[in-house]
């Protein structure tokens, strides 16, 4: 009985066969290739005629070939295949069925190749994407320099042309000019600051500065936009707010006034608020409260959590343009300050914003007032600037912004070779310096500068004129002991403002 | 005149032997990845001229990171090679140099011919960028997906393999 089941169940799993030197069967046991004597083993599989020139060794050897594939009409199987050859004997060769055995390891093998393969897929992935995200920035950075170069020309020349004998129509082509180019200064500046946000490279200053005064000149400023499109600008500000705090002036800046920019750009009447109001003091922190308020066009319910996402405007009237990017970055630039920000809007009524944000308080500098001085109060009647700038459009810029002031005299370097001897002939008060120059950067040669051996021509103020002006730019500049950046486009205003802080 | 040629084909796992061979052989392509373990051993006739044909034996290797490792008794008669490697993964071309230096100083005098596969999934670009990677190594650029130059390759090689 128990034999009759063996015998059913029973699988032969090896089979011998003895084949002599014309690869011709002369003996099988027919365990699973059957009925194969007299043939010849290359018959059985294109496997065995691969090995037809071992059978003609009259030697003693062995040979192994483990996991052979042996697919034929009637069975598949996965074999070890041992050939045994003789000196004086007809080759052996045995055929061992592991199938069981090494669909196992196929299943395990098939496991371990595609975790591989999808880890190195991944990998190669993530390279792209960084070197996308590289190629991005490098873009940005160059295309942003490229187009600060010649609008600063044109800020700076309709800011001069402003100034001269226009008519009402000249003034009104001039003023559309005038908008266009601040608004296509904005558009880069807000393209800049979004790629430096998304990979987290913009970085807070931590400055000392006074609270009130800077919310004085700010709503001065805002004050004068408003009431130029008719409407009213209020304000409240708190009694009990710290008057010198350390944070970033010129982020606060912004993110106030892309959030009035806004207020103002979507009210045709009413008002425009401001309340600034100290929430508390904690542990060396004042938490200040912002609130602006308009009675503008209002953003429907549904759209208010699109409002902080890049490239993302709810009025697509195309009345009022922009990137979409303004308030992306408000809320971005509030998160990097751990702040907060909230949105309440009825659509047709208004809209309100309201952050609170933590400033350190500075209990060490009492009402610093930053001095800058003025022409007029300023010790020499002419000052000496030196420019070392290739571009014929920034130096007629600042040749006509100087001019005009009737306090400087300048000169012009174009040739960086020759700037050493100018400075050690010339000795300039003030050397504005383009880092992008033929040959060199304008930080290799102020490093040059300040290795000259003499005391007075090496503490010269060397100020960066450029367009370049990522975090990484900023600290070679640093580490080169440029004092200070002046950034492309600049208007009147900031070269001058910038050039008075290091006049003596 | 008919003979036999037992060629082999290496390279790492993944990088497309067997569908270069299923192509060769059977003229179809599957996208599903099988690994192989072991050896397939499949066998085409390439008529060289009206009076000369080779049947070509060909064993598709297990893909093996490390050539090194390569079952010796797997390459014993062997009379031609077949290296692959795949363009989208850097991973399988690294070594490519010091892979072929090891065949040629362990299987000298036998005809190599180095493969780039899956050409359909890279540029041309890619592949002009890499060149001092795999350029100068490499004979054939294949697509098995694409059916690109697989023909040629084993033709090429069973020509040399009589000459």
């Amino acid at each position: 009985m128990l034999a009759k089941h063996k015998l059913a169940h029973e699988k032969a799993i090896i089979q011998y066969l003895i084949v002599d030197k014309k690869s011709i069967i002369l003996e099988s046991d027919d365990a699973f290739f059957s009925n194969v004597t007299k043939q010849s083993i290359t018959s059985l599989h294109p496997f065995f005629e691969s090995i037809t020139t071992l059978l003609d060794l009259e030697e003693n050897q062995e040979y192994l070939f483990s996991c052979i594939h042996l697919e034929t009409d009637n069975r598949n199987i996965i074999a070890d295949i041992t050939l045994k050859t003789f000196s004086k004997e007809h080759a052996l060769l045995i055929i061992q069925d592991l199938t069981t055995h090494y669909d196992n390891y196929q299943l395990t093998a098939q496991k371990r190749n595609e975790s591989v393969i999808d880890s190195q897929i991944l990998e190669l992935k993530n390279k792209y994407l960084i070197e996308k995200e590289e190629f991005k920035n490098t873009f940005i950075a160059n295309f942003s320099h490229e187009i600060r170069e010649p609008l600063s020309g044109i800020i700076t020349f309709v800011d001069i042309l402003g100034k001269t004998n226009l008519d009402s129509e000249q003034k009104d082509y001039l003023n559309i000019i005038n908008t266009s180019s601040n608004h296509l200064k904005h558009m880069i500046e807000d393209i800049l600051d979004i790629s430096k946000i998304e990979v987290g490279k913009l970085n807070l200053i931590e400055d000392s500065f006074n609270l009130s005064e800077f919310l004085e000149e700010f709503v001065f400023t805002y004050k004068i936009k408003a009431e130029e499109k008719g409407l009213t600008f209020l304000n409240t500000i708190g009694e009990k707010l710290p008057p010198q705090i350390i944070g970033d002036p010129y982020r606060l800046k912004q993110i106030l006034g892309n959030l009035i920019d806004n207020a103002i750009k979507y009210t045709t009447k009413g008002s425009i608020t401001l309340n600034v109001s100290l929430n508390q003091v904690r542990a060396n922190k004042a938490s200040i409260h912002f609130q602006i308020i308009d009675t503008g066009i209002g953003i429907e319910k549904e759209n208010l959590d699109k409002v902080f996402t890049s490239f993302t405007q709810v009025d697509t009237t195309q009345r009022n343009k922009g990137t979409g990017l303004g308030l992306a970055i408000v809320k971005n630039l509030v998160s990097l300050m751990d702040g907060n920000i909230s949105i309440d809007s009825e659509f047709n009524e208004g809209t309100s914003f309201a952050l609170n944000l933590s400033f350190k308080l500075d209990t060490k500098t009492k009402d610093k007032k930053v001095e800058v001085a003025t022409v007029e109060k300023l010790g020499k009647d002419k000052y000496h600037i030196l420019l070392v700038e290739n571009s014929e459009i920034t130096q007629l810029s600042v040749l006509k912004i100087l001019a005009a002031q009737g306090k400087f005299y300048l000169d012009i370097v174009t040739n960086p070779d020759t700037l050493i001897e100018t400075i050690q002939n010339q000795k300039p008060d003030i050397i504005l310096m383009d880092i992008n120059l033929p040959n060199t950067t304008g930080d290799q040669l102020a490093i040059e500068i300040r290795q000259l051996p003499e005391k007075e021509l090496k503490k010269i103020p060397i100020l960066a004129l450029t367009g370049k002006v990522f975090p990484e730019d900023l600290k070679r500049y640093k580490k080169a002991k440029i004092n200070d950046v002046i950034s492309k486009p600049f208007d009147e205003k900031s070269l001058l403002k910038t050039i008075h802080k290091y006049l003596k | 005149m008919n003979i036999s040629k037992k060629i082999v084909l290496l390279g790492h796992f993944g990088v497309g032997k067997s569908s270069l061979i299923r192509r060769f052989v059977e003229d179809t392509f599957t996208d599903n990845y099988k690994v192989t373990i072991g050896v397939h051993i499949l066998k085409k006739e390439v008529v060289i001229s009206p009076k000369e044909t080779v049947s070509l034996i060909i064993w598709d290797l297990e893909g093996n990171d490390d050539i090194t490792n390569t079952r010796a008794s797997y390459m014993l008669g062997t009379s031609g090679m077949i290296y692959v490697f795949d363009l989208t993964r850097p991973a399988t071309y690294e070594q490519l140099e010091s892979d072929l230096n090891f065949i040629k100083t362990n299987y000298p005098n036998i005809p190599i011919k180095v493969v780039g596969n899956k050409k359909d999934l890279v540029t041309k670009d890619f592949i002009k960028q890499n060149s001092d990677v795999f350029g100068s190594f490499t004979d054939f650029y294949t697509s098995a997906k694409a059916n690109t130059k697989v023909n040629d390759l084993f033709s090429t090689l069973a020509k040399q393999l009589i000459s």
